[in-house]
């Protein structure tokens, strides 16, 4: 795959590009290839069987509660993906305006929820929704009866995903607004545009590759969310990342995860291309890699 | 023109507001479980009493010091290696790469958008099925590497991007050999963003659950016995647990920013694009 490019005749460049590449292709690539290969296999009794069909995709394609998966995975993080940039707009906004001197720290407030781990915020959100949890705990103590939508349903699964995903979405519009010039603004201000306009027409357009970076940085985990159904979603919140990873634990059914996998990974590259079919990167102030 | 008056006025406290209520919205569970894991009355400890009887406990339990250690391990060489290999491909990218930058970049930033339970399942299938191997600390560390890089890349190009390549020309005019050069001029100057870089991936690394999981087999990580334990419900060492590596995570970042505060470390600002006035 290198090899067909002509990089340059520099051999430190092939230091510095090859040694990377040649990582991502063997320990990324290839067992994303190996993943496609077993998705055309099939498991019987814990057995792989080396037969080449296409029964994997005909059950995922004709076996329902797959299908609802997929759709209830899809809904969810559209709705999910859209909520966290509507609520990230303002906040990153709020602190690179008014933010000043204490905008690096407002920004590492938001980032550094993200870097404590899934597991460990999983457990901080059944500490908030959960029926021993903060909300109904309050709402005991003040001797009203416990909610029951923030248990073990869909709705709290969407908060639990909000909640773990807003602050890389808040971080990636920090990050566009922060190389984003403001005296556009300014400019466009004296020129008699009012704040609405000034925004549709100069402010979101000039970052608008940063939000959709920001959109599919939360769209894919949220798609295949494994941890935030399993422990905050319930009996009927079963998403299809969850039913992914079971396959290749409790049933044992490495082929079908395999395909699954597989859907799951073209529906994600589908869903990160389509949003930036929307982008016009010279529009959107982008000049470049490197390039200054 | 009043309507454009009323909504700059709103406009301050509106995004104030949002802004507080997110960070309410961030920090209440860790808050909560924070006070949980130090009382008694764990689940609702409201007024708590106080106590370390989960803490000890926790440091006293065997399984939880070998997930520790291993989990250590993993992000420590993580770090180190996604950090290396994303040093080398940031200059790569911004020296070496010519026309086909984007062709690179495509390549280097992918494994952001591909999930972490497809990395992790589908290095198990690459390892278990083709190669024939078991799980292993140093497949799950690889495969974190993966994911760390491209992290990593993108903290070291925000560093990069206005690095000023004239410096390393230079000295090589002046005789200074390549390797010499890097670590005489462009170290120094650019060690800040590889050294946020090495902080972010390890931390990742360490709390990683989805990858590593995949990959070690039997091997406890503390987040793969968090995850264990958690499937029994929830339990004051949970709390306790999360709590102390929020501790430890607050407490990095939070010598990070006073390094960068104080102007020990920059990492790549530009105040001169700052807004002039309203």
């Amino acid at each position: 795959m290198i090899g067909g490019l002509r990089i340059s005749r520099d051999p430190r460049a092939w230091i510095f590009l090859g040694v990377p590449s040649v990582f991502l292709v063997l320990l990324f690539v290839l067992p994303l290839v190996s993943m496609i290969v077993l998705s055309f296999w099939r498991t019987e009794n814990y057995h792989i069987i080396q037969d080449w069909n296409v029964d994997n995709y005909y059950v995922i394609a004709t076996a329902g509660a797959y299908v609802t998966f997929l759709i209830r995975s899809l809904v969810m993080a559209v709705i999910v993906s859209a909520l966290c940039v509507a609520i990230a707009w303002p906040v990153a906004y709020g602190v690179i305006v008014y933010g000043g001197r204490y905008k690096l720290l407002l920004s590492l407030g938001f980032a550094i929820p993200f870097l404590t781990g899934e597991v460990l915020r999983v457990i901080a959100l059944q500490g908030l929704l959960g029926p021993l949890g903060l909300f109904n705990g309050v709402l005991m103590a003040l001797g009203a009866a416990p909610l029951r939508f923030i248990m073990y349903t869909n709705f709290a699964s969407a908060i639990g995903l909000v909640y773990l995903y807003l602050p890389i979405v808040v971080t990636v519009i920090y990050l566009s607004l922060l190389n984003f010039d403001m005296r556009l603004i300014d400019a466009a201000r004296i020129f008699g545009a009012g704040p609405f306009r000034g925004f549709i027409e100069v402010t979101w357009p000039l970052n608008l590759f940063g939000t959709l970076i920001g959109f599919a940085l939360c769209f894919v985990p949220c798609l295949s969310a494994t941890l935030v159904p399993r422990f905050l979603g319930g009996p009927s919140g079963t998403l299809y990342g969850m039913a992914l990873a079971q396959q290749f634990g409790e049933s044992g059914t490495w082929a079908l995860g395999a395909a699954m996998g597989v859907v799951l990974f073209l529906l994600s590259i589908a869903g990160v291309l389509l949003v930036f079919r929307f982008v016009d990167l010279r529009r959107s102030g982008f000049t470049g890699f490197g390039r200054s | 023109m009043a309507k454009g008056n009323i909504a700059r006025k709103l406009q301050k406290p509106a995004l104030i507001g949002t802004m507080l209520i997110c960070y309410l919205f961030l920090y209440l569970p860790i808050l909560h479980i924070g006070l949980g894991s130090v009382s008694k009355n764990y689940s609702f400890p409201y007024p708590p009493q106080l106590t370390w009887a989960t803490f000890e406990k926790l440091a006293e339990n065997t399984l939880y010091q070998t997930a520790l250690g291993n989990s250590l391990l993993i992000g420590v060489l993580t770090a180190l290696l996604s950090t290396l290999l994303a040093c080398l491909a940031t200059m790569g990218l911004l020296r070496h790469a010519g026309r086909h930058t984007v062709k690179f970049l495509i390549l280097f930033i992918a494994p952001l958008f591909v999930a972490e339970v497809l990395l992790g399942l589908s290095s198990l299938i690459f390892n278990g099925l083709f190669l024939q191997l078991g799980g292993n600390l140093f497949s799950a560390i690889l495969a974190n590497t993966v994911h760390c890089f491209s992290y990593a890349l993108l903290i070291i190009a925000t560093q990069l991007y206005r690095y000023d390549w004239r410096l390393d020309d230079a000295a090589m005019v002046f005789g200074a050999t390549p390797l010499r050069t890097f670590f005489e001029v462009t170290l120094p100057l650019i060690w800040p963003g590889l050294f946020g870089a090495f902080i972010v991936c390890f931390i990742m690394a360490f709390n990683n659950l989805e990858i590593s999981f995949y990959l070690l087999g039997a091997t406890p990580t503390l987040p793969s016995v968090a995850w264990g334990a958690l499937r029994y419900g929830i339990k004051p060492e949970l709390y306790a647990l999360a709590s102390g590596v929020n501790v430890v995570v607050f407490l990095v970042l939070g010598v990070m920013f006073v390094l960068m505060r104080t102007g020990a470390v920059r990492f790549g600002h530009k105040p001169e694009r700052e807004r002039s006035a309203i």
